[in-house]
């Protein structure tokens, strides 16, 4: 039994851990008013340097500090150069992605480089602990707290008493003026860049040594944690993500002593999405609203979009069609099957995001609502697959508007955290309530795909049925933005202010946004469940939701041939290539970063 | 004072700039001379914003040169202008608010390395504006309008500029304190440092310039010394918007 004591103590631990990420990511904030999803990965980096630093070096730990610290500043530096200046006329929401593609680049590097294996860090501080009271602090505790305030510290003097120090903080409080004084505000970003990078890596080794084990995965977890505790703090606010940090550790801490391990990352994320209705400048502003105008501007960057010849689709959709009939290579089947479901998916987020603007991250969640109703449905009710298809659609519809309904009032940034921390409280709460969804063992034996009594095991015949279901909703969404409603949507993504003056509701509309794309993607899901016949809580993970992102930006924002498109090139080609799991990944980052750098139009443009 | 006769420090020439498709300035040409007080007249999107930031290098003009002291700033980052002597002013004063009034002007010396020099420079700054030194360490944000105002002008001076470009330094004062703003730029001016001031309110700006400009949709329509300019009819015309269509 461990005492509370020992509880706070933990908490405060990882607390400073969160802490010296929340930090940076305050401090990027600050100056590049951009949240840098690459920060996790940096961290992964940071602990990984740490390693081969005590492992194969066999340095001591204040040499693996250093070595540390200078590597992973090199890297900030490299980022910002490469990653982030360019973009730095695009819209707000670009480097955002950027910074994911760099994340998926940055992880998968690791992952090959280390191979995916956890690692062990041997442990260079002796295990002494001292007793106090009913609890005990270790040597390792003290160390990591001392490295904590130490870096807190050397950042205050940092940002107090030195000139570049003011400079950093005028270019946080008014770009265009410091530029006016002389500041060099790229230079400005190098030195954030370079010192946010620093404490992240820092912070990767302490989590080795303290957890005793390092992952080359463990990075996007530990960007969401720094994104929350910032939140909590106020965005771009330094001294808050630190109390934020130290919350948010205690918060869980206590949270896991209740209920158990698996709880940690739920009370985090009720925790961002409480933060972010209540009180979006966290809990130190003065002001419950939003600044309106630095979060505003959509990725959709304005172009003509290709005008496909009706011919041309037909010719395309009669070669889908006939392709069973054409080829003998069922792989090839199947993986356009699988790029059907997935222009399900990216039909639905280039609805949400490129046609309304709400820059979702969570969108994976609308299929693990569909798999599961469809699948659970079926399986313990025996109710035909077709019907539970439709009512997994519709789920997906009902339930992800509902959840996402408090982040109607965010915009931009905000919107994508939100829906972010919505997607892992669904796959959490999937995790966690066993009695219904069987928790991590997930639900195996789905009945098969049936249409009109029959089942559908025939690998063409799922084909047909997933293109027929995709194009048939295809032709749907095409109806749909032509009519007022796709009008009125593009509206509210343009300029929510101008179409709040004409007298459009918008919540009702965002509303109808998540709704629809909510059934299409509850579709895919469900349709997905039935055809794999097993699906568990990391079936439909965060990186689909990326990957959405990406089919969706390729084939152009808000373009229904676009998606399909995307979606094609992005799930078909890596499989028909043959290209390995771990390189596709990589891929798929790269493949973000450049077209966010250089054709934000995507292939047919965005509508 | 107005000595025009070598290098101006600030000459526009035959400036063209475009935001996207819309023209802001056709072939605008100005200079302004060592240790003068030069105004530049204009109302609404007259293009006088914009003709601030194609001096500070926010902005690059698409033809025609700048210079500072007969040094072409295209091709240079606005830190490197500022280093040739160029302060600002900007419009509505834009302080770092959440820092102290003493931090504030400390970046005004940002480009400075001489420390007793910024030391020295401070010292003399707070006895030009007094009211600035009861103030040095409370947040600038907490400030009044006018005192701002003069925060905004003593930050620019500590950069030891040649010229001081200031965005509508009374715009949002009381009159009182208009008055005063006023005398301080004479001041500023009276220790050799040029000044080139953009204003809406004209009589106001030419009583202390020496030469004025009246721009209009992103052209110089009349220009001439101050006090001739203040008894020109035509200066009320190009104030009402003016008959003519860009």
């Amino acid at each position: 039994m461990t005492s509370w004591f020992d509880h706070t103590i933990n908490g405060l631990i990882i607390g400073n851990i969160y802490g010296l990420l929340a930090v940076g990511l305050a401090l990027i904030f600050g100056v590049s008013r951009l949240i840098n999803f690459a920060h996790g990965s940096v961290y992964v980096v940071g602990a990984y340097v740490g390693w081969v630093a005590v492992s194969v070096l066999q340095t001591p730990f204040p040499v693996t500090l250093v070595l540390v610290v200078a590597l992973t500043a090199a890297l900030g530096i490299v980022i910002e150069r490469f990653g982030i200046r360019p973009l730095a006329d695009a819209p707000r929401i670009a480097p955002l992605l950027a910074t994911i593609g760099l994340s998926f680049v940055l992880d998968q590097t690791v992952q090959i480089l280390f191979s995916p294996d956890p690692r062990s860090v041997p442990m260079q501080v002796p295990n002494w602990r001292i007793e106090i009271g009913g609890g005990s602090i270790g040597l390792l505790d003290l160390l990591i707290g001392g490295i904590g305030i130490t870096a807190a510290a050397s950042l205050f003097a940092f940002l107090k008493l030195t000139k570049w120090g003011w400079a950093v903080r005028a270019t946080a409080l008014d770009r265009d003026a410091a530029r006016a004084m002389g500041v060099d505000v790229d230079k400005v970003n190098r030195i954030v860049f370079a010192i946010a990078s620093a404490l992240g890596g820092v912070g990767g080794v302490l989590v080795g040594m303290y957890y005793n084990v390092i992952t080359p995965t463990m990075g996007f977890e530990a960007t969401l944690k720094g994104i929350v505790a910032e939140v909590v703090g106020g965005v771009g606010n330094v001294p808050g993500a630190i109390v934020g940090s130290l919350l948010l550790g205690l918060v869980e801490s206590y949270g896991v002593a209740l209920l158990g391990t698996s709880y940690r990352n739920l009370f985090a994320f009720v925790l961002l999405i409480a933060i972010l209705v209540l009180r979006p400048n966290g809990l130190f502003a003065s002001h419950r609203q939003l600044p309106p105008e630095p979060m505003t501007g959509t990725f959709v960057a304005p172009s003509k979009p290709v005008r496909l010849p009706v011919p041309l689709v037909a010719a395309a959709a009669a070669l889908a069609i006939a392709l069973p009939f054409l080829t003998e290579n069922g792989y090839l089947i199947q993986t356009l099957t699988n790029a059907w479901l997935y222009a399900l998916l990216g039909l639905s987020l280039t609805l949400v995001a490129g046609t309304s603007g709400q820059v979702s991250l969570g969108h994976a969640a609308l299929l693990a609502i569909g798999g599961y109703t469809s699948a659970l449905l079926a399986f313990n009710l025996n109710w035909p697959v077709w019907l539970t298809l439709l009512i997994g659609g519709f789920a997906a519809a009902g339930i992800g508007t509902l959840l996402v309904s408090p982040a109607f009032r965010l915009r931009g940034h905000y919107v994508s955290i939100a829906t972010l921390g919505i997607g892992e409280i669904v796959a959490l709460v999937i995790l966690n309530w066993e009695s219904v969804t069987r928790g991590p063992i997930g639900v195996a034996g789905i009945p098969p795909l049936s249409l009109f009594g029959y089942d559908l095991y025939d690998t063409n015949a799922i084909y047909w049925f997933a293109f027929a279901l995709m194009a048939a909703l295809a032709l749907l969404q095409v109806r749909l933005l032509g009519s007022h409603l796709g009008r009125t949507l593009r509206a509210v993504r343009d300029d929510d202010v101008a179409a709040r003056s004409f007298g459009i509701g918008l919540k009702r509309y965002k509303g109808l946004a998540f709704a629809f794309g909510g059934f299409f993607a509850g579709i895919s899901g469900a349709f997905t469940a039935h055809m794999y016949s097993f699906i568990n809580h990391e079936t439909f993970n965060t990186q689909i939701s990326v990957l959405a992102l990406t089919i969706a930006i390729l084939g152009g924002m808000g373009n229904v041939g676009g998606a399909i498109l995307g979606s094609v090139a992005l799930i078909g080609l890596p499989e028909i290539f043959r290209v390995a799991a771990e390189y596709r990944i990589l891929l798929y980052g790269i493949a973000l970063l450049l077209l966010v750098r250089f054709r934000p139009q995507g292939l047919l443009g965005t509508v | 004072m107005t000595n025009t006769t070598d290098n101006p420090i600030l000459e526009l020439d035959a400036i063209d700039t475009f935001y996207g498709p819309v023209q802001a300035h056709f072939g605008l040409s100005l200079h302004v001379g060592k240790g003068e007080i030069v105004s530049l007249l204009g109302g609404n999107a007259s293009g006088k914003s914009t003709t601030m930031k194609i001096i500070l290098g926010l902005v690059k003009p698409a033809a025609g040169d700048v210079r500072v002291d007969g040094v072409s700033t295209l091709k240079l980052k606005t830190p490197e202008i500022v280093r040739l002597g160029v302060g600002t002013v900007p419009e509505a004063r834009r302080l770092f608010g959440a820092m102290s009034v003493r931090e504030n002007l400390l970046m005004g010396a940002f480009i400075r390395n001489d420390k007793d020099g910024i030391a020295a420079d401070l010292e003399r700054v707070l006895t030009l504006f007094p009211r600035v030194g009861q103030r040095l360490n409370q947040q600038a944000g907490t400030l009044s309008g006018g005192e701002q105002q003069m925060v905004a002008m003593a930050r620019a001076l500590m950069g030891r500029p040649r010229v001081v470009i200031m965005d509508e330094p009374t715009m949002g004062l009381s009159p009182l304190w208009v008055e005063r703003v006023l005398e301080l730029i004479r001041d500023i001016n009276g220790q050799g440092v040029a000044i080139f001031m953009v204003e809406q309110n004209a009589s106001l700006a030419l009583q202390i310039a020496h030469r004025g400009y009246v721009l209009q949709t992103g052209r110089i329509v009349l220009e001439g010394k101050a006090a001739d300019l203040l008894v020109d009819t035509r200066i009320r015309d190009a104030y009402l918007g003016g008959a003519e269509a860009a």
